[in-house]
């Protein structure tokens, strides 16, 4: 693809985001959490009954979406490759604790970028942190710090992650008695599952065709002054303000934010720890939902551990509430950051020699 | 295709048609059982009921008391059946109301910061429980009072508790992924 299609792809898909999400809270789903993926896993694993807050017990057909729109666009444009075997396990650990770092400031990337457009200030320390966490990272790449090279895997590998994502799909639709869905609190405040799961489908098409990333577009503006992601974040961004202006979401302060806390110093260190880890795998949690869809194995094993990043924020407290991040919640993102220190001391090699 | 892959072929097909069949006979069996037939929604709107029956019946004595503007015997009598009833999260309504009605703000904020803490249900629109715009409405008549209090007295604790239960009230009933 031309860089100059990449750019255009990236900026639509960017509006796409943005703009859908907003549209999509506007229609039900949680106030700036239109999309959100660490509020999507916990609201999943909470239906999956991995923890038992039912009021977060909810199968998000947005998520389910995400991947079979990856694999769709990835199968039809020849982009399915299935790969994987690079450093599984640090991946499985690293998605694990992307999510309890977005626990501690209450919500991913995207739902930070949400935040701001609708006015929320407190997301501010935590942009500050996870272009801090991302910088570091970019940092590491530069000293020689770099995970496992992946290899070429049988195809059934690739396959599984997309048939779970129909598995939920038909659990949606079936309700088997070991589903449970929320009546009350965000599980009740859903958009109308047609929307969500149209919403899904075109946004995790264009994702995969764009390979919008969050942290990978800051990554790159870091590393080598690359805009093309960059422009399709500040294209969220853009998209997110104009149609929460355009429905009444917009509401400038630093109080009264919905979901939200007012520990600047924990937002800001849980996004760094997002942003780090996220550059060291390569994508944010989005971003490795999408590539589950075009194949990835390590992106399939990373959002296992996201999921169950998941399901322990809630069910084990290590997450923020509005009162403010939970004691659990401040040590599993000091563990999250211990990780990625003892990753970078392990991981990096001399200049030139490949792993 | 050889000996092995036709056995493996067949018992796949025998393994994947008994899995089929069994889960398509459990959910038909337990769609059927009483438990199933009755709708979620249905079930907690029941619960719902049964919840507010039972708190009117313990804090009965509360209401008529406050009702009839006995506020010091109806304080009385809830701090008796708070320590009974400890964990119920409807007399920390009644006594934010009590509070409230009595004049002291703070301990009205606090009061309700304890109910919403107890039972988020309080600050849920989704449920028949919402009291939001209640305490958006003394969150709204003590703010004026609050801050000047904290102009006059910056360090005092008590005014500190009452700011931060404040701004949690507001971002528990502004809603979100919580």
């Amino acid at each position: 693809m031309s860089p100059k299609k990449l750019f255009d792809i990236a900026i639509i898909t960017g509006l796409l985001l943005g703009g859908g999400s907003v549209l999509l809270s506007y229609l039900g789903n949680p106030v700036n959490s239109g999309i959100c993926l660490s509020c999507f896993l916990e609201n999943i694993a909470g239906a999956m009954q991995l923890h038992n807050e039912v009021r977060m017990s909810y199968i998000r057909p947005e998520l389910i979406g995400f991947v079979l729109g990856s694999f769709l666009v990835a199968k039809k444009t020849k982009r399915f490759r299935v790969t994987g075997g690079s450093s599984p396990v640090i991946r499985f650990f690293l998605g694990l604790f992307i999510i309890l770092g977005c626990a501690v400031f209450i919500g991913c990337p995207i739902k930070m970028i949400l935040r701001l457009a609708a006015g929320d200030l407190t997301a501010v320390a935590a942009t500050a942190g996870l272009f801090a966490g991302v910088w570091m990272g970019t940092r590491y790449i530069r000293a020689g710090v770099a995970l496992d090279r992946a290899g070429h895997l049988p195809a059934m590998n690739g396959y599984l992650f997309t048939l779970f994502a129909i598995l939920l799909l038909v659990f949606f639709f079936l309700k088997p008695t070991f589903i449970v869905f929320g009546q009350k609190g965000p599980a009740a405040l859903h958009a109308p599952w047609t929307v969500a799961l149209a919403a899904g489908l075109i946004i995790g098409g264009f994702a995969q065709a764009s390979g919008l990333c969050i942290t990978g577009g800051i990554r790159n503006l870091f590393l080598v002054g690359e805009k093309t992601l960059f422009m399709g974040v500040i294209a969220t961004l853009f998209s997110a303000f104009i149609v929460s202006l355009v429905t009444g979401q917009f509401h400038p302060g630093l109080h009264g934010q919905p979901a939200s806390h007012l520990n600047h110093f924990w937002s800001f260190l849980a996004m760094v720890l997002v942003g780090l880890a996220s550059t060291i795998i390569d994508g944010c949690p989005f971003r490795q939902i999408i590539k589950t869809g075009q194949g990835d194995v390590d992106a399939a094993i990373t959002s296992f551990g996201m999921l169950l990043g998941a399901a322990i924020a809630v069910g084990w407290s290590l997450r923020a509430t509005s009162a403010g991040p939970e004691f659990g919640g401040k040590i599993a993102v000091l563990a999250g950051l211990a990780m990625c220190l003892i990753i970078a001391l392990n991981y990096r090699r001399p200049q030139g020699v490949r792993r | 295709m050889d000996w092995f892959q036709r056995i493996v072929l067949a018992a796949l097909v025998v393994v994947l048609g008994a899995t089929g069949w069994m889960l398509i006979d459990h959910e038909l069996h337990a769609k059927r059982s009483p438990a199933h037939t009755t709708d979620p929604a249905m079930k907690l709107q029941q619960h719902y009921a049964e919840l507010q029956r039972k708190n009117a019946r313990i804090f009965a004595k509360v209401i008529a008391l406050k009702e009839s503007g006995k506020y010091d015997a109806a304080m009385n009598r809830l701090k008796t059946l708070m320590a009974k009833h400890g964990d119920n999260a409807y007399g920390y309504v009644l006594l934010a109301r009590l509070e409230y009605a009595q004049g002291s703000l703070t301990n009205a904020l606090h009061a309700y910061r304890k109910a919403v803490e107890l039972d988020p249900d309080y600050v849920d629109k989704t449920t028949p429980l919402f009291i939001g715009t209640e305490i958006m409405d003394v969150i709204t008549k003590s703010r004026g009072k609050i801050n000047r209090e904290r102009k006059l007295k910056p360090g005092d604790p008590k005014i500190r508790t009452a700011v931060n239960d404040i701004y949690y009230l507001q971002r528990r009933i502004a809603g979100g992924c919580e």
